[in-house]
């Protein structure tokens, strides 16, 4: 007996992690930041110092509601906010939806050509893979902070973001 | 395993075609569902229960009865974004047990699911325990058999459990929804399997159809980000506005995704039973009136937060000293269904940021 296959088609690929950066000085940096997860907060704002420090300017921009007239306004905040960066900088998938909006906001900026790094919590960085392959973009560029991070205490995950700084640089190519 | 040349000629409709272009791969397998069910487990087709052989002829019955052609992209299913052909929705639909006369409602829901406001691929990602529930309007609810009296959610039979069972294979196996892959969530739930299929009452609703009321007449779907069901039992009021008050209270709770402080948006489902709605009815004949209360009542205190909510609390649906599970009156879906033993309402937390969907069913014909 012969039975007809029930999943999906294979998509092509794309492997390559897009463009990096030589150097942060003069580079317009935007940090994407979401309505969930005060950890992020704290994380970009402590790398957006840092990144200052270092010659950037820092753009932030916060994504809200996705679905209906304020999920059309997002779409186009965000395009708005890309057009005015050389980095994009997207954060955080630290749960389900979100790394699934994370993985399409960083996807939606490499796809115009800057630099962009998706920034992950250990325990999502397979679906945020899974999610960039399926994207066509296997290669994006992901950065992982630990996890958990958002029960941890203010001051811990600023600790942690410092400590992650020249590494989540290293994920941007410098 | 062959994998069929592909030809394409229309010229015999969606159900006459005698060409292949069934272009699914083939796999030879066992006669024997048992054995067909432990192959497809291991290649990660199965939900754990037994699994019709998705054969060629079982297929075509399916499509035949969906009147479309069996290339149709209905939807990019996300999270993995396998295109829903009708074909593929049809060999799931085969393998769950569906009534190939359910093609329409099928691929209808599934159509739905994935319009943007919907927000399947967040939905089909999230750590929570939600699954898209479906709420049929019409005549066909009686043709489907799906049931809408009592234990329509579960426990009457019918054609729902396979029809919902059918929309879950989609997801699992053309939307690439698997648990611990793609899907986050932590504790999935019975809905998973089964789907939560079921209609209105709308013949003894005081009010127009849910569908009708969101601008379908007939045969419909809607669907709705179900964190499953929650039963609010009364054995006291004796007049409409108690009821609606006692079950609109008994929808706001702290831990409900409505009202996270950081959730952008949500929705609340509730239904009545015959009993309650004609109380309800009586005292309340606009449902306007009706999902007016059942907002304002479905609320929290601010004040009745943890220390350390505040901040957060700025995105939620905030209104005054009170944090609202609905965005908007409108947002509350209030319906009739149920057996007549009265003492039980239905609800159905909402996921957040997924807006329900209502679309017409076209007959197989149309």
């Amino acid at each position: 007996m012969y039975v007809l296959d029930p999943t999906l088609e294979p998509i092509p690929d794309d492997g390559d992690p897009g463009p990096g950066i030589a150097t942060l000085a003069g580079l317009k940096v935007g940090f994407r930041r979401d309505i969930l997860w005060r950890s992020w907060d704290w994380v970009s704002s402590e790398w957006a110092q840092l990144a200052e420090q270092d010659g950037a300017q820092v753009q932030i921009w916060r994504a809200r509601g996705r679905t209906g007239d304020e999920g059309d306004v997002m779409l186009k905040e965000l395009d708005a906010f890309i057009a005015g960066i050389d980095v994009a900088v997207v954060g955080l998938a630290n749960c389900g939806s979100c790394t699934s909006w994370t993985i399409h906001d960083a996807l939606r900026a490499a796809s115009t050509g800057i630099p962009t790094a998706a920034v992950c919590t250990e325990h999502f960085t397979g679906l945020a893979g899974t999610l960039a392959r399926r994207g066509g973009r296997s290669g994006l560029r992901r950065h992982v902070l630990p996890y958990p991070l958002d029960t941890l205490p203010e001051a811990e995950v600023r600790d942690i973001a410092r400590a992650h700084y020249r590494p989540f640089l290293r994920t941007l190519g410098l | 395993m062959t994998s069929p040349a592909r030809t394409i000629d229309r010229s015999c409709g969606p159900s006459g075609c005698e060409v292949d272009w069934l272009t699914s791969q083939r796999h030879q397998v066992e006669d024997d569902i048992a054995a067909f069910t432990r192959w497809a487990a291991e290649r990660g087709w199965g939900d754990g229960l037994p699994l019709i052989p998705p054969t060629e002829a079982r297929v075509r019955a399916c499509m035949a009865a969906s009147g479309r052609f069996p290339d149709e992209v209905i939807a990019e299913l996300p999270p993995l974004g396998g295109e829903g052909t009708v074909e593929k929705i049809a060999v799931n639909a085969v393998m769950a047990g569906a009534d190939p006369a359910a093609m329409p409602l099928i691929i209808t829901a599934i159509e739905a699911m994935a319009r943007p406001e919907f927000n399947l691929a967040a939905l089909n990602a999230t750590t929570g325990s939600v699954v898209p529930a479906v709420i049929v309007n019409g005549p066909v609810r009686d043709q489907l058999a799906i049931p809408y009296e009592v234990a329509c959610l579960g426990g009457a039979g019918g054609g729902a459990p396979a029809i919902g069972r059918a929309i879950r294979l989609v997801m699992r196996n053309v939307a690439g929804q698997l648990a611990g892959v793609t899907s986050q969530s932590v504790y999935g739930t019975p809905g998973r399997l089964a789907g939560l299929v079921f209609g209105e009452w709308e013949e003894v609703s005081p009010w127009a159809p849910l569908a009708e009321r969101r601008g379908v007449t007939g045969d419909a779907v809607t669907v709705y980000g179900a964190m499953g069901t929650t039963n609010i039992c009364d054995m006291i009021a004796d007049n409409g506005r108690s009821l609606l008050e006692f079950v609109a209270r008994g929808l706001a709770y702290h831990g409900a995704n409505g009202a996270l402080p950081s959730s952008a948006f949500c929705e609340v489902f509730v239904a009545v039973n015959p009993v309650w709605a004609k109380i309800i009815g009586a005292e309340f004949p606009s449902i306007e009136d009706v999902q007016q209360v059942v907002w304002e009542q479905a609320s929290l205190p601010v004040s009745s937060f943890p220390a350390g909510y505040d901040e957060a609390l700025m995105f939620s649906r905030r209104h005054g000293d009170r944090v609202h599970v609905a965005q908007s009156p409108q947002d509350v879906l209030f319906t009739v269904c149920g057996g007549m033993g009265n003492l039980h309402a239905l609800s159905m937390p909402s996921w957040g940021d997924t807006r329900s969907v209502t679309a017409g069913i076209p007959s197989a014909a149309s």
